[in-house]
């Protein structure tokens, strides 16, 4: 974990350009699929938040697979119970984590596109925690990952299979989570 | 989150979340979200992930329907597959 050090109320992060520059597109990829651009602007209004929460158009796809893994049903067995929870809880988690895209890539800006070390705030550190896991959840469902053995299968994988690329980006970003952990 | 007659709630202190394996979440991250959202020491948190690792799922907080939903919008939140259910 040499890219890894605490100092003070930080942790410092060594990413590369490259890094930091595929770091920032799938956090861009991210705040597309959960639809940045059509929402309405950042709802201080508790009264917009609350239309927000009621509008039909506020509820994103469900049927995609990614949006599936990351707004779970809350109940197994009752598909209109999961739909009046995420009708309750899904624009905040939408919000949110949209909110942790923009922490990262202002730590990632500020870093002069990896010239100079990250610095993540140990206080904030569980909001990167929690979008890196959604990025890489997302990529886990596009790689179809659902058991440990597709993880090993694609570990397997040679350089020349396109999929190989997609899961060793999978895996960077469990490096990255591992090593914020490391020093939290 | 969701508003209920007060006797419902009354009645209504069996319930349970359940978070589910998933191959993808880190050992150490979800011992991390357990310690860290519940509250848990470090070997509470490490024996419920395990049983999450090992046996498929684990009840990790029991309590209200309310609090459940709002312990079940937290594990999304870290990208943990949790859901609620009556506690049998």
């Amino acid at each position: 974990m040499k890219d890894f050090a605490r100092k003070g109320p930080f942790i410092r992060v060594r990413l590369s350009e490259y890094e930091a520059t595929l770091l920032e597109s799938l956090l861009d990829q991210l705040t597309g699929l959960l639809g940045v651009d059509d929402s309405p602007p950042a709802a201080d209004d508790p009264f917009e938040r609350w239309q927000a929460e009621f509008s039909e158009t506020g509820t994103l796809d469900d049927t995609d697979p990614v949006i599936e893994r990351l707004f779970p049903a809350a109940y197994r067995d009752d598909p209109s119970a999961s739909a009046e929870f995420r009708r309750f809880t899904q624009a905040r988690q939408r919000q949110d984590r949209i909110d942790q895209a923009e922490l990262v890539m202002t730590a990632l800006r500020d870093s002069d596109g990896g010239h100079k070390p990250v610095q993540v705030r140990v206080i904030e550190v569980d909001q990167w925690l929690k979008v890196l896991t959604a990025v890489r959840l997302s990529l886990a469902v596009r790689l179809g990952i659902e058991s440990a053995a597709d993880a090993d299968e694609l570990d397997g994988l040679g350089e020349d299979d396109p999929r190989s690329y997609v899961y060793r980006v999978y895996e960077w970003i469990g490096y990255l989570s591992e090593g914020l952990l490391s020093q939290a | 989150m969701t508003v209920r007659p007060e006797e419902e709630q009354l009645l209504d202190a069996g319930w349970v979340t359940i978070v589910w394996d998933d191959p993808v979440n880190l050992m150490s991250y979800v011992t991390h979200v357990f310690t860290t959202y519940f509250g848990y020491p470090e070997v509470k948190a490490s024996k419920l992930m395990l049983q999450v690792h090992t046996e498929g799922k684990a009840a990790v907080s029991q309590g209200s329907r309310e609090k459940m939903e709002s312990d079940v919008d937290a594990m999304h939140s870290y990208g943990l597959w949790a859901s609620l259910e009556k506690s049998s």
